[in-house]
């Protein structure tokens, strides 16, 4: 069989490998294994980034019609063996997908990796994707700060993550937020506060 | 013949001997500078040759081939290298060609290890290479990959072409295949990759029990293939990477 790249209705350039039904099981073979699993790694990020996703689930390899589903099913994989085994078919409607167990294995060996982070802590089965690591979020939520001139003023979590304006921030999952906030006030360039309805943040000037 | 007896003929044998000695030193004095000559001009011309068509030499395939046809009919191949070419490698600077082109093949054999498990066919081989050569590094062919490979043997990394079932692989791990795994490559190349254990007991009549190990051990000890586990009509399928068509 040839595999070929594939375009997603999303307009997602799928790798070849996402058309090799073995790419769906777990493999045996450490080396084999290793491999599958940084194309899947660079697959859930690049995916990730192209629709701006944050979150993914475990639960999402056993829906139909979750966000990942492009990428964690391929329907094409058994209608091509239809055409030829119609004979073998089960009543089911077996297609391309990756098991739950296989997708947990793949999170945590990202989480592993400082790619991805359980998110709430303490279970596996829901992580942030940081398809940007922390470090790059931290800077592009400092630059957005300055774009707008907001530094100084107090700024809330809601005001980040959904401004009139639409920015690179908007939408991104508060836990992501606060260790970018986290990681500028390393640098002294922000400053968490208590204000009446929760919490806030105020940026300060890159100091000389 | 007038034969000279008594003293003096001694004197005249010793005169006659002189004279051809100067003659014959003469004799190849002239054919020395002859050749000397001859060589300048043919040092002159190959280099002539080599500029004008160095680029051509690089980048066409066809004229690469008869130019090494021409070269190994007088016994050198300049391409080969600067140590094995020697001079001519350096007149004509295409020595590191070769090499470059080794480099090239260990790059495609090492970062597609992971999928085939270094196990590549040498038409995908040659496409990949070409790929990474890009559009201005020319076309190469079966036989520029062949030679680039003997020249990376004293790396013993074990780089080899094998033939199986008459298609040229190309082998970066040192690694024997045995007889059945040499099968279950031929069938799985006439199967577009996907091998089930009913293909064996079937096609060459193997037991299950000879199926099975056959294609774990390539499974599991070699990495020359990956499962399915999923695969809807035998549950459990095995695609050999290095005899599927990869687009990209």
């Amino acid at each position: 069989m040839s595999l070929s790249t594939h375009t997603t209705p999303s307009g997602f350039l799928l790798p070849s490998i996402h058309s090799a039904p073995a790419f769906f099981t777990e493999q045996p073979n450490p080396t084999t294994q290793s491999s599958a699993t940084e194309q899947w790694t660079r697959l859930i990020l690049t995916y990730a980034r192209h629709r701006k996703l944050f979150v993914l689930r475990v639960e999402d390899a056993e829906s139909t019609d979750s966000d990942w589903s492009e990428i964690l099913r391929n329907e094409r994989i058994n209608r091509m063996f239809r055409l030829h085994l119609h004979a073998f078919q089960r009543s089911s409607s077996p297609v391309g997908r990756i098991l739950p167990n296989h997708l947990s294995n793949i999170i945590s060996n990202m989480v592993s990796k400082n790619l991805a982070a359980y998110e709430p802590p303490k279970q596996t089965r829901s992580a942030l994707i940081f398809w940007r690591l922390p470090e790059e979020w931290a800077e592009i939520l400092y630059d957005w700060v300055v774009s707008i001139g907001q530094l100084n003023t107090i700024l809330t979590f809601y005001d980040i993550t959904d401004p009139p304006v639409e920015s690179p921030l908007t939408n991104i999952p508060v836990p992501l937020l606060r260790r970018a906030i986290s990681i500028l006030g390393k640098t002294g360039r922000s400053q968490m506060i208590a204000i009446a309805d929760g919490e806030g943040v105020r940026f300060l000037a890159r100091s000389k | 013949m007038r034969r000279g007896v008594g003293l003096a003929a001694f004197d005249r044998q010793e005169q006659s001997k002189r004279s051809f000695a100067e003659l014959s030193s003469e004799l190849s004095r002239s054919q020395i500078e002859n050749l000397h000559s001859q060589l300048d001009q043919f040092r002159t011309a190959l280099a002539h040759f080599a500029s004008t068509h160095r680029e051509s030499i690089k980048s066409d395939p066809t004229f690469r081939h008869a130019f090494r046809q021409m070269c190994s009919s007088i016994g050198v191949d300049p391409l080969a290298g600067p140590r094995q070419g020697g001079w001519w490698a350096e007149l004509l600077g295409l020595g590191d060609w070769q090499y470059e082109l080794g480099v090239q093949i260990v790059d495609v054999c090492v970062s597609t290890r992971g999928r085939n498990g270094g196990l590549i066919e040498m038409s995908e081989l040659v496409r990949l290479v070409s790929k990474l050569r890009g559009m201005s590094g020319g076309g190469i062919t079966e036989d520029d990959i062949v030679r680039s490979i003997k020249t990376l043997q004293p790396l013993g990394a074990g780089y080899q072409v094998v033939e199986i079932d008459g298609c040229k692989m190309v082998r970066s791990v040192v690694k024997a295949l045995d007889e059945d795994q040499t099968v279950i490559l031929a069938i799985a190349r006439e199967k577009g990759g996907r091998v089930v254990e009913d293909d064996f007991i079937r096609q060459k009549g193997w037991t299950r029990d000879r199926t099975r190990a056959a294609l774990e051990n390539m499974l599991i000890r070699d990495g020359l293939c990956w499962l399915d586990a999923q695969d809807e009509t035998a549950g459990r399928a095995y695609w050999i990477p290095s005899a599927m068509q990869w687009d990209a």
